[in-house]
């Protein structure tokens, strides 16, 4: 494997005393407190319904007093009622998956685009990254944030960067090889195909450059870096984000490989527990929550992740100082992540009340076939629905395959199965089977 | 003049027609004809029991968790010679009907054979079986298979 050499992008920033940091975050908090209060109406009338005064947050050790905000406040306040800055300064609308059919978006300012950017930067930088890389992107480019997030913090290293965008498998081997990619940006699956596929299509291993990447958008295991590292001879490096708080590159892996540096100057990152909201020391697993301190086109407070994972403070060899936090273990609500895809079974359900004669009785499995998932939609079949002819039941097989990849955005295998053939009653969590296994 | 037909959805799976068939042996249901459609996805089968026997087979089946609902086919009595198949489909072909699927019954009538057919009518007020009316063909009707 080839050595990544430890270089940092912000060494000012990320390596900032402890100390220092903490007061830096204090005004940034206070910043952001007064401008959501004085901007946006939501979080005036959860502050005030909670008896809390912007005078009253003077810091990081008042966070606990602010309420909690949530994927539904995106939803509910969609498209444009959370944003803290006049339209006339947003420049960029990035979105993702919501809870049910429609999806969620978030506006950047320019100083928030530059911020996000930054970030990326210091991830990629993290990875070793530097003018003299080529760095393919095999994100989706589009209101999904990791193909414009790679891209511009490629741009910002000074990087030569590739635009793949997602698919095409073979193309996408023809431009790492022929180009001479020293870098590769996706998520650890794909990557993985990509590295199984590289053979079958005739090419050799060691005419490639690649040296390390950045992959994320979806939780992977250590089972998964090994095999990714060992495919193509390189550091695979685990990188954070999501679109409410900016997109990748909210945390990092260092070349430590020991969890992933939050960019604290920019976010405040706390753990709490997902029933009672208490916050948790580090150390403790709990629900990530996120507060964001310089964004100002849609600045996020308390934003709860449903991400479960650990803070570590102890210091990292790497140098940098910010906190890390270590890999998501789990979520507290039902989002499944397929193949990078945020996906919640409201938006399948969605999908089927609106296909006449469908019952939203349905399950969603997913299982990890060759290190890339596959997600199979079983829905029950009524009298009503179903024809004698092939061709009708086929139509209806097609119809819900392609409403689900309209709003969802992947591809899922739809099962028809006899009536009462999945369960009921027994809760939400009866509505998914998840057979991959994301804990080793 | 038209024969009801049970259609019966089928998972991909081992052992469902065999459920299908259990069901029906033991409601001491008698198929006269069985026909299956399969695809990579699924399988329809379609059978046609005697008019007594269709309410307590499709109950039963309903029963067992299938998904099962008649639909009005076409059944024609052709001679059981060479061609006479052939000569039945020049004849509804010559009407503009296309064929949706067929398949035989499993008995004959003196020296007829017993197809059933799915046919796909112009538009929605357009009788098939009328259509058929001066075409030559015989026709068989549901009391027809009672009696089989």
């Amino acid at each position: 494997m080839k050595v990544t050499e430890n270089k940092i992008y912000n060494p000012e920033a990320e390596c900032m005393d402890r100390a220092a940091l903490r007061e830096l975050q204090d005004r940034r908090l206070v910043e952001t407190v007064n401008r959501v209060y004085n901007n946006v109406p939501l979080y005036r009338e959860r502050m005030q319904a909670a008896g809390v005064k912007p005078e009253d947050i003077k810091g990081v050790d008042d966070l606990h007093l602010l309420p909690f905000t949530n994927k539904t406040d995106l939803r509910d306040e969609f498209p444009f009622g959370l944003l803290a800055a006049p339209k006339s300064e947003i420049v960029r609308i990035q979105g993702s998956s919501g809870t049910t059919g429609k999806p969620i978006v978030a506006g950047y300012t320019r100083n928030d685009v530059d911020v996000w950017t930054e970030m990326v930067a210091r991830s990629l930088t993290a990875a070793g990254a530097g003018k003299d890389d080529i760095i393919q992107v095999t994100y989706g480019y589009g209101l999904f944030t990791g193909g414009l997030g790679a891209h511009q913090g490629a741009s910002q290293v000074g990087a030569m960067v590739i635009p793949m965008s997602s698919g095409n498998t073979q193309r996408q081997l023809m431009m790492m090889h022929d180009l001479g990619a020293t870098m590769l940006c996706c998520t650890p699956s794909y990557a993985i195909y990509l590295g199984e596929s590289l053979k079958e299509l005739g090419y050799d291993p060691k005419e490639f450059r690649l040296k390390s990447g950045c992959f994320g958008a979806e939780p992977w295991t250590e089972e998964m870096r090994k095999k990714l590292e060992g495919l193509f001879d390189i550091n695979a490096y685990n990188i954070y984000g999501l679109t409410e708080i900016g997109g990748p590159g909210v945390a990092f892996e260092c070349c430590a490989k020991n969890g992933m540096h939050i960019n604290e100057d920019h976010v405040i990152a706390e753990i709490v527990d997902p029933e009672t909201g208490e916050p948790l020391p580090y150390g403790e697993s709990g629900e990530l929550v996120f507060t964001t301190i310089t964004k100002t086109g849609m600045p996020m407070i308390r934003y709860r992740t449903h991400d479960i994972c650990v803070l570590d403070d102890s210091p990292c060899p790497c140098g940098r100082t910010h906190l890390r936090m270590g890999r998501i273990t789990g979520r507290t609500d039902d989002m499944l992540i397929i193949r990078g895809v945020n996906v919640f079974p409201g938006q399948i359900e969605s999908v089927l009340l609106r296909i006449p004669g469908v019952a939203p009785h349905y399950q969603l499995i997913v299982d990890r076939v060759n290190s890339t998932d596959r997600l199979e939609v079983q829905v029950e079949l009524t009298d009503e629905m179903f024809s004698d002819t092939v061709a009708d039941v086929e139509k209806l097989q097609h119809t819900i395959t392609e409403q689900i990849k309209s709003v969802v955005g992947i591809a899922a295998k739809v099962k028809l199965v006899p009536p009462k053939a999945i369960p009921r009653s027994e809760g939400k969590s009866k509505r998914i089977i998840d057979n991959r296994d994301l804990t080793k | 003049m038209y024969i009801k037909q049970i259609s019966v959805y089928l998972e991909n799976d081992t052992g469902s027609l065999r459920a299908l068939t259990k069901t029906l042996a033991e409601k001491h249901i008698d198929m006269l004809a069985l026909s299956i459609a399969d695809t990579t996805n699924f399988g329809i089968a379609r059978l046609v029991v005697r008019s007594a026997d269709i309410e307590p087979a499709v109950a039963a089946l309903r029963e067992q968790g299938f998904v099962a609902k008649t639909t009005a086919v076409v059944g024609i009595a052709v001679a059981n010679v060479p061609g006479g198949l052939d000569g039945a489909l020049a004849a509804i072909e010559s009407k503009g009907l296309p064929i949706e699927y067929m398949y035989s019954l499993n008995a004959v009538s003196g020296s007829n054979a017993l197809m059933v057919l799915r046919l796909t009518a112009p538009d929605e007020q357009t009788d098939v079986a009328t259509l058929l009316a001066d075409s030559g063909i015989t026709l068989v009707a549901q009391e027809d298979v009672d009696k089989l």
